[in-house]
């Protein structure tokens, strides 16, 4: 699966339209920037193209060719993750909300938690009540619990904002990470300068529709699944 | 009559003697009590699940009636079960009325709007990231359910323990569908209503005690969970 393409999606809550005829696509190992103003719509869109949320109306195109909603949403569901502008991380330590999207026996959850601690630079906290972390290290969590689910597609609500410069550095480093192991990445920010590094397109969405402000070609040196991708990292 | 002092100290060597009566009296009201809270348990969370997160018609009704229901009177409960299984009742070939499992079903009767009101409002309060973000993970549907309870788990003791306190001691519903059989339904609460009706206040007051007890240690328990959840959020 190399992506889906999402023609005239349209979303409406009561009588307001938040999305109108908005055409995107996912791509594996392509990073776009979704910008606008408060409210313009842009945590609806991600959670719509994260399959948690249901169109009005849509048109989905995948492997070629039509595809219905319900079944997308269900593949989308398995194959993204939304992070929250403030991530959700349960109670407990910092080891525990990485084994949380790991299946499997203990010694492999073991291993595949102690990489995502290594991956993220969160050893040191990795016994850490995550109550106590500072919202970088949060983020970092999230980031690295996402990774170890080895998803096709994620969708970031504000990643880096309220955060220090050291902070933003170190979670845009972890998402060039990921785009490199060939995830797919849609980034919802303010602050479009941030990514500038990792972005190919840059997405406005206003009043509803979306426009694309301008187009920066990236070439991947290979096509694998960012599945083989990270099998591959994680050796 | 006796001195409170001289009954008190009778009382305490009835308890600390291992009085056989009095013990078996005591394994019942918890025997019975603990089943009701079993069964009522699974049944409630999953109501107060449903509740919280579920989007269906009558939903604000069904939240308002188990409300109503927290301040349902026990005897009430008791006679309403004891029209149900009663020979002429609809319930009446079950042959349940004066039988353990009628005050089972009584007890159920009473802990289940607790157990739903405060389970309710418990998972209400968690935050509905926690079940979006354990479904972007991949989590199943009764994982998820889990991960949102392991998250109000705080909240939710407090409502096992709140729905304990009240069955354990109340008498209405079990005095009319127990019966307060010697050796069979009599438990703490009807045993001391008896008790106390013969004029023998020494039994009625170790059983007191034993309630007096059980109070405090549920309510420091609660305290105890519900300071630690405070300390983790």
């Amino acid at each position: 699966m190399t992506g889906y393409r999402f023609e005239r999606i349209e979303k409406r809550f009561a009588h307001r339209q938040i999305l109108d005829r908005v055409d995107i696509s996912l791509e594996s190992g392509a990073c776009a920037l979704l910008c606008g103003v408060n409210g313009a719509g842009k945590s609806t869109l991600l959670r719509i193209l994260a399959g948690m949320e249901s169109p009005n109306h849509a048109l989905v195109h995948a492997g070629g060719r039509q595809r219905r909603w319900r079944r997308v949403k269900r593949e989308l569901l398995s194959q993204c993750i939304y992070l929250h502008q403030t991530p959700y991380l349960f109670e407990g330590s910092v080891a525990y909300n990485l084994t949380y999207p790991l299946r499997g026996p203990r010694a492999e959850r073991e291993a595949r938690v102690r990489e995502g601690l290594q991956w993220s630079g969160l050893s040191a906290l990795a016994t850490h009540p995550v109550h106590l972390l500072s919202g970088g290290e949060r983020q970092r969590v999230a980031l690295a619990r996402a990774w170890l689910r080895q998803p096709a597609f994620m969708l970031l609500d504000e990643p880096t904002s309220n955060m220090d410069t050291e902070c933003r550095k170190r979670t845009v480093e972890l998402l060039s990470e990921l785009k490199r192991q060939g995830v797919g990445l849609v980034v919802a920010t303010h602050d479009a300068q941030h990514f500038a590094g990792i972005a190919d397109h840059t997405l406005q969405l206003e009043d509803g529709r979306l426009s694309r402000l301008h187009t920066t070609p990236v070439v991947l040196p290979d096509k694998v699944t960012s599945i083989e991708r990270a099998r591959r990292f994680t050796g | 009559m006796e001195s409170i002092a001289e009954t008190a100290q009778q009382a305490l060597a009835l308890l600390l003697g291992g009085d056989a009566e009095l013990w078996e009296i005591i394994g019942i009201s918890f025997k019975v009590s603990l089943t009701a809270l079993a069964i009522a348990t699974p049944i409630a969370l999953s109501l107060a699940f449903l509740l919280a997160f579920g989007r269906f018609p009558g939903r604000r009704l069904l939240i308002t009636g188990f409300n109503t229901l927290l301040s349902f009177p026990a005897v009430v409960v008791g006679l309403t079960f004891y029209i149900l299984l009663s020979r002429q009742g609809p319930l009446g070939e079950w042959r349940l009325l004066f039988t353990q499992p009628a005050m089972v079903i009584g007890q159920i009767a009473l802990a289940l709007p607790i157990l739903v009101a405060i389970g309710h409002s418990s998972l209400q309060a968690i935050d509905r990231r926690a079940w979006e973000t354990a479904r972007t993970l991949g989590a199943s549907l009764p994982r998820a359910v889990y991960s949102l309870m392991r998250e109000a788990r705080f909240g939710l003791l407090g409502a096992l323990l709140a729905g304990f306190g009240r069955i354990i001691a109340e008498v209405g519903a079990s005095m009319m569908l127990g019966g307060n059989i010697l050796h069979y339904t009599r438990n703490i609460p009807t045993a001391i209503a008896l008790e106390t009706s013969k004029g023998e206040f020494a039994q009625g007051i170790a059983l007191g005690l034993v309630l007096l007890l059980m109070a405090f240690l549920l309510n420091g328990t609660l305290q105890f969970v519900q300071g630690k959840g405070r300390q983790v959020a």
